[in-house]
């Protein structure tokens, strides 16, 4: 069993709802993502929210954004000077769109640099980063093509990049294993694991319906689903990787542990 | 194949009998003398001038009043404007004459006014039907209000502004030669039209309506050139 322990909280939600159109879509959501500490290693966290197509994934992902106001709770995140939770705001997570949006008029450079522009930390050393990143992610060669002249993993690392260079600590990705082939589905996994390795408060959260692929990379699974005669969608279970045995593993899919829980994923849904 | 349709139609149209309207050959003559004297490129040169300044004019106006459509305090004004298309500058003449210094001022006035309207209409529009997922990648970059304004609105909009600019070329210089007839001192295309109109000389009226077309088309194909050079994502 690998050695953590959980530090402070990164993320709280607390009491969130949301209705559209007289419509509860979601309601109570609580669920918090702590800092997981491993001796010797940088660990970030890779949580998952996972739910059935239709069931306010989509609606959870832009209000833990910023982007959309819930009508009742908040969501709280860390402020690293002094140590405490404020309310989030857009702009402070990393968003990755399912369709990995870019500047249609900016080259892939540009669009790096617009983000580098607003993380501070990198002030004067920007066309460093770029490059480093750009190497990193076997995207040096394209930097000074157009969103559109490029292929959909290449646009989705460079998403991920734009987002790396701003410098947040949360990264949130929508459905990031959508229509990819299993070549670049391993890629992309890998990536998505190199990303979480690289800070230790980096914090992945990924929404998906994807629930093999997306379990098998996160350490904590938080199910959005209905329960029975209530309406809207509220997190209905949260599976703790870690206490499982499961999370940071390489061959995990193989372990009867993990398809055990896969299964128990599924009932939930 | 277009080549051949026209030399198909001009054949056909040659065929005709003398009547009124002047045959090709006839036409080609008279251009060809025109093309050849100062006559017709001093007149086209005012015209230009007249075009390109009104155009810069309106581009100016337009885009202030666009831009500032996006604070809600400015959007009636620039509706306001949008509804301005269905004003007939006929009538506007003599309140413009009041409102001018000489006919020059009349001239560019009229055209300015002539061309904001459907300049703003066609920017609106634009910055109507924008993404809205640009706004959104702004905000997850932090950006402020101001800073996305111009990410997404000035900058993103760059090339369609180009491209309206494009089309209202087309709209100024079908213009031109009706305000040109309000002051003819300074001469142009409309003046020499309505020139050789008076005399009844057909045979240079259609060929002068054949350089204007030639004009029109040669500076439309220009634009477009530009446009691609200037923001070479649009032809992707």
């Amino acid at each position: 069993m690998t050695i953590y322990s959980k530090g402070e909280t990164l993320l709280q939600v607390k009491d969130l709802s949301l209705t559209y159109d007289n419509k509860c879509i979601l309601h109570d959501i609580n669920f918090s993502i702590e800092d997981i500490i491993r001796p010797g290693i940088q660990q970030g966290q890779v949580v998952s929210l996972i739910g059935r197509s239709g069931i306010g994934k989509t609606q959870l992902f832009r209000i833990l954004s910023g982007l959309q106001k819930p009508d009742k709770g908040e969501i709280l995140v860390r402020e690293s000077t002094p140590w405490s939770l404020r309310p989030v705001h857009a702009g402070d997570m990393g968003v990755i769109f399912q369709n990995y949006y870019q500047f249609g008029w900016r080259t892939v450079e540009q669009s790096l640099r617009l983000a580098a522009h607003q993380n501070k930390a990198l002030t004067g050393h920007e066309t460093e980063a770029i490059s480093e990143y750009a190497a990193q992610f076997d995207l040096s060669d394209v930097l000074k093509r157009y969103p559109r002249q490029l292929s959909g993993g290449q646009q989705q690392r460079v998403s991920i990049i734009q987002q790396l260079l701003k410098g947040s600590d949360f990264l949130l990705l929508d459905e990031p294993f959508s229509g990819l082939d299993v070549c670049v589905l391993d890629k992309v996994v890998s990536l998505l694991l190199k990303v979480s390795l690289s800070h230790e408060f980096k914090t992945l959260i990924i929404v998906s319906h994807d629930i093999t692929t997306t379990v098998a990379i996160s350490d904590t699974v938080f199910i959005l689903g209905r329960q029975p005669g209530i309406e809207g969608s509220t997190i209905v279970r949260s599976i703790d990787l870690m206490e499982r045995g499961l999370a940071w593993q390489d061959h995990v899919h193989e372990e009867k542990a993990f398809v055990e829980t896969i299964r128990e994923i599924k009932d939930c849904l | 194949m277009v080549s051949v349709q026209i030399i198909v139609l001009l054949s056909i149209w040659q065929s005709f009998p003398a009547g009124l309207i002047p045959s090709p050959l006839r036409i080609g003559e008279a251009l060809g003398g025109l093309l050849t004297s100062s006559l017709l490129w001093d007149n086209v040169l005012v015209s230009l001038l007249l075009t390109l300044k009104a155009l810069l004019f309106s581009v100016v106006i337009t885009l202030v009043f666009a831009y500032l459509s996006v604070v809600p305090f400015f959007r009636p004004l620039a509706h306001f404007i949008v509804k301005c298309r269905y004003l007939t500058l006929t009538g506007l003449i003599f309140i413009f004459t009041l409102l001018t210094r000489d006919g020059s001022q009349l001239k560019l006035s009229l055209l300015v006014f002539g061309i904001v309207p459907f300049f703003t209409t066609s920017f609106l529009s634009v910055i109507t039907h924008t993404n809205a997922q640009e706004f959104e990648l702004c905000q997850t970059l932090g950006y402020g209000r101001w800073q996305s304004l111009y990410e997404v609105i000035v900058v993103g909009k760059a090339d369609q502004v180009f491209e309206i600019v494009r089309q209202n070329f087309a709209i100024a210089w079908m213009m031109i030669t009706m305000v040109e007839g309000l002051s003819m001192s300074e001469g142009g295309v409309g003046t020499l039209l309505i020139k050789y109109n008076k005399y009844n000389d057909l045979v240079h009226v259609m060929a002068l309506q054949a350089v204007i077309f030639g004009l029109g088309l040669f500076f439309d194909h220009l634009l477009g050139r530009l446009r691609h050079w200037f923001f070479p994502y649009t032809k992707l």
